[in-house]
């Protein structure tokens, strides 16, 4: 009902803010366009875009982006649903130990991993497929709260208790119940959760990096240090990809999302 | 001299008129509800003296100053809202003190009024505690004592019971008579609840889309409503279609059954309303009265009173009668005879609002 | 319904944990994905080189390398956090209840889910590409010229040769800012929008000034959250490693630097003691996180209120 007034010192720190946001990224594409003297070009993406190593490490990262969002889902949607059926007495400790993976730094994390399992009896970075497994892992672990936070606030909004009650009552066993009624209902949670853990998978470096897989992290990182223009395009295709993923969530659920992603 | 006045108020927000010339005198230690609908200005009336809104045009003065441009801070008018505004990280007696603080006195002075306000509210055992550790009630209790602490010129209640359950609602409408009474201060008291106007109030403004309709005691309201809105607003009310029959007896007509009802030249051959309230019609046939005959469409329990609806040749007629162990209830469908005195009721011009 | 009746009366009743079962895969993840790994670092950092207890590997704490990497570490978090606490708390200010235009506020808004999400390697690039020596903006002051103390003209206007650094702690805490401040814009807006409007119109009712509300309700009932979102700020910087490495090439000693260069090759030059430098690691982050926690807790019972 009151016309606020325009304040002017909140213009003042809106256009700060502003400017924050937006001259890197401005600085960033001019910068990436000059790669050819005295001239704006596409060069440096071409460049890029060109480069086989970084297809591969898309790829890969690619695809152990959609294996993590896989594993957490199937390992988070039951639990939750698990919690609010049969313990919901559970709730509390659970926010508490989803909350834990942040307790612990990536760095400390990976070192711990190295040091658990790359020793006998497990010796799972022998092969490229047990490094993988524990890449997978990590990436689970790391991108567990913003999982489990979509997922239970998804089903704190559908009220799964009742929905399983109605399901059963009309002849419906757990899997149907489950697989029928709970996970339609949780499409737009569970699609903000996975895009935000592709999101960060896309993005991690440190995984990457010390299990020494060709994840898009640590190519970006090597070519930061070998080339001049290209970083920049990496750096504006990577915005474009965390604004595409965080675009699809607004887009889906068009209620705020918040938290972070990277883990730096 | 009246010691609040309100002269040619109007408000209006980009374009949309929510407040037209309202007037109104307030005389010390009376208490003045506006009553209506929702967005029917009266919020807007108050915020205005409490000075969070600006009016568009027109004055308001309290004890011949004028205010109208006063800051909020400096009006010295307390001010209860319907969600309570506590201060969630004040204590009870903390909340109380507030404004003594901010307006820089002594510790010892802001201890005495917060105890004393307190009393006022029965509430002194509940001094430590926090606006989140108290019942709705205790915290509108507490709302009211912190805004007399600072000796308000004027007290203003905004809908302060509407969040509240039915039952602390009526205890605490006693309350805020009492301690309104007990104190001799000025008091306006917003309010969608028709009832709570009526039994509170020395005056009622009733509203309609930012006009006021009527200003009067409860009885001149309930009784002599000016308009068919009132009429309609505040209590229960029957408005039948009539004829007019014969103009110089003062008869009327619903269907084929004829109605005495006073003086109405000034109708006279326009189409009109009969208003008469639900109270006033009783069962039978009485000599003298005005007789109708119909059938029983429906009974209502309503615990106290019945409400019996009677279809008139196709009208239909409330009846309210006391919840008495030996009443009769009639059965849906079976004849009925229904009268009322000749002056319990009245004619309006029939305008359907 | 019968689960239901039973779970609620049972305080030590075994269908309670009998309702457990459906977590046990959960619980194996986490317990050998997160918790082993954590107690191999753990307990390597209470063993000496044969295994017997010992607590010895802290003396890293006396290692002065050691020491001022934790320093450096909590320096930076410490002023990126206060400076993006601050910064984003004003613009969270900003964008609430309409003191700043509209369209000004859905661009913050948005972009602060971005740029909070926006960190590690490709954020360093940024800079570089921006305030780097060769960078869009330094090129453009090189262009420009200023007048010196001394009244002579500047030109051109080389920030490098005025003890300006991007591969430095200056520049890290700039590249930190802008995940940092965002961050802050996201977590306190839900508690500024939790201030009741009515609370700044009983405080003004009630006689006080625009100060005083601040002072007295609106800074006491935000400082839980304004606490908490820092000390999340903090930790947030804490654990960051890859903008610092790919920003200053980690020329710069952070902890999480440290611990990255210990596990390429064991530059302490005892793997206990890099164990140990990981778990102080952990318990600072214990601290924050169970803190932010706490703080978080007492907003709600507020707000609620």
């Amino acid at each position: 009902m009151t016309k606020q007034k325009k304040n002017a010192w909140a213009i003042f720190w809106a256009i700060l803010a502003m400017l924050y946001f937006f001259l890197p990224m401005l600085g960033t594409f001019i910068f990436s366009l000059r790669m050819k003297r005295g001239v704006l070009s596409f060069m440096a993406y071409q460049s890029v875009l060109a480069d086989s190593h970084f297809l591969e490490s898309f790829r890969y990262s690619a695809t152990m982006g959609i294996i993590t969002v896989t594993i957490s889902v199937l390992l988070l949607l039951p639990t939750v649903y698990w919690i609010y059926i049969k313990a919901p007495w559970m709730r509390a400790a659970m926010d508490i130990i989803t909350i834990l993976p942040f307790v612990v730094p990536v760095i400390v994390l990976v070192f711990g991993l190295i040091r658990t399992f790359g020793r006998p009896p497990f010796q799972l970075t022998l092969t490229a497929f047990g490094t993988d497994i524990l890449m997978t892992a990590g990436y689970v672990i790391i991108t567990m709260p913003y999982m489990y936070r979509a997922i239970d606030v998804g089903m704190r909004s559908v009220d799964v208790r009742t929905l399983t009650e109605a399901a059963q009552s009309l002849g419906s066993n757990w899997l149907q119940v489950l697989t029928q009624v709970i996970l339609p209902n949780l499409r737009i949670a569970v699609l903000s959760g996975a895009l935000i853990c592709f999101a960060t998978v896309m993005g991690e470096l440190i995984l990457g990096d010390f299990l020494v897989r060709p994840a898009l992290g640590s190519y970006m990182a090597g070519v930061g240090r070998s080339k001049a223009y290209e970083p920049a395009a990496l750096a504006i295709i990577s915005y474009g990809l965390t604004w595409l993923c965080l675009g699809l969530i607004q887009y889906f659920s068009r209620g705020r999302q918040d938290g972070q992603l990277t883990g730096r | 001299m009246a010691q609040l006045e309100l002269n040619h108020i109007s408000k209006s927000f980009s374009g949309t008129i929510a407040v037209h010339d309202f007037n109104l005198a307030v005389e010390t230690g009376e208490f003045i509800s506006f009553l209506g609908p929702s967005g029917c200005g009266k919020t807007t009336t108050l915020r205005m003296l409490a000075g969070f809104e600006i009016p568009t045009s027109g004055t308001i003065r309290l004890d011949n100053r004028d205010l109208t441009l006063l800051p909020a801070n400096k009006r010295n008018m307390g001010m209860v809202f319907q969600s309570y505004a506590l201060f969630p990280n004040m204590t009870a007696a903390q909340n109380v003190g507030y404004g003594l603080k901010v307006a820089g006195k002594p510790k010892a002075e802001i201890e005495g009024r917060v105890n004393e306000m307190l009393d006022l509210i029965q509430m002194r055992d509940f001094a430590r505690r926090y606006p989140n550790q108290l019942s709705g009630g205790q915290q509108q209790r507490l709302a009211l004592a912190r805004a007399l602490a600072i000796r308000p010129q004027v007290l203003l209640l905004d809908e302060p019971l509407s969040a509240l359950d039915a039952k602390i609602r009526l205890e605490l409408r006693q309350e805020i008579r009492r301690i309104q009474q007990h104190l001799g201060i000025t008091t306006i008291y917003v309010t969608h609840d028709q009832e709570e106007a009526l039994s509170l109030s020395d005056r009622i403004v009733v509203m309609r889309r930012g006009v006021i309709q009527q200003v009067g005691t409860p009885q001149q309201i309930y009784n002599n409503p000016a308009g068919d809105f009132v009429a309609e607003f505040v209590g229960h009310i029957n408005l039948l279609p009539v004829e007019v029959d014969q103009p110089r007896q003062g008869i009327v007509r619903l269907g084929s059954q004829l109605i005495r009802a006073g003086q109405f030249e000034h109708l006279n051959g326009r189409p009109v309303r009969l208003a008469v309230r639900p109270e006033e019609l009783k069962s039978g046939f009485v000599e003298g009265a005005n007789n109708l005959t119909g059938k029983i469409e429906s009974v209502t329990y309503l615990g106290a009173i019945v409400r019996i609806r009677v279809d008139v040749d196709g009208h239909l007629v409330s009846l309210d009668m006391f919840n008495e162990r030996a009443l009769n209830i009639p059965a849906v469908g079976q004849p009925y005879a229904i009268h009322f005195p000749v002056g319990a009721c009245w004619l309006t011009n029939g305008e359907k609002e | 319904m019968k689960n239901k009746q039973l779970n609620r009366k049972s305080g030590k009743d075994p269908s309670r944990w009998k309702s457990l079962i459906g977590l046990l895969p959960f619980f194996f993840f986490i317990a050998f994905f997160l918790v082993m790994p954590s107690i191999t670092l753990f307990s390597g950092a209470f063993q000496d080189m044969d295994g017997q207890f010992t607590l010895a590997n802290f003396s890293f704490l006396q290692n002065t390398f050691a020491l001022k990497s934790y320093l450096t570490s909590i320096w930076v978090s410490l002023i990126t956090s206060v400076i993006g606490g601050a910064f984003g708390f004003f613009v969270a200010y900003a964008t609430t209840s309409g003191r700043a235009p509209r369209w000004m506020s859905t661009i913050l808004t948005t972009f602060s889910g971005l740029a909070a999400n926006f960190g590690g390697v490709p954020l360093a690039f940024a800079f570089i590409a921006t305030l780097g020596r060769t960078g869009f903006i330094t090129a453009l002051l090189k262009g420009i010229c200023l007048n010196g103390p001394d009244g002579a003209a500047i030109c051109p206007f080389n920030p490098y040769d005025h003890g300006f650094n991007l591969y430095s702690v200056v520049g890290l805490i700039l590249a930190y800012t802008y995940f940092q401040f965002p961050l802050m814009v996201l977590t306190i807006t839900p508690a500024l929008e939790g201030l009741k409007k009515e609370w700044v119109e009983a405080s003004t009712n009630l006689g006080s000034s625009s100060a005083q509300y601040w002072r007295y309700v609106a800074l006491p009932v935000l400082l839980p959250s304004l606490l908490g979102a820092t000390i999340l700020l903090f930790g947030n910087a804490f654990g960051a490693y890859a903008t610092a490495q790919a920003l200053t090439g980690g020329s710069i000693y952070l902890v999480t630097i440290m611990i990255g260069q210990q596990i390429r090759g064991d530059v302490l030059g005892n793997p206990n003691e890099g164990y140990a430098l990981a778990f102080g690691m952990v318990i600072i982050m214990s601290i924050t996180i169970f803190l932010y926690v706490m703080l978080q807790r007492k907003t709600a019972r507020w707000i609620k209120s």
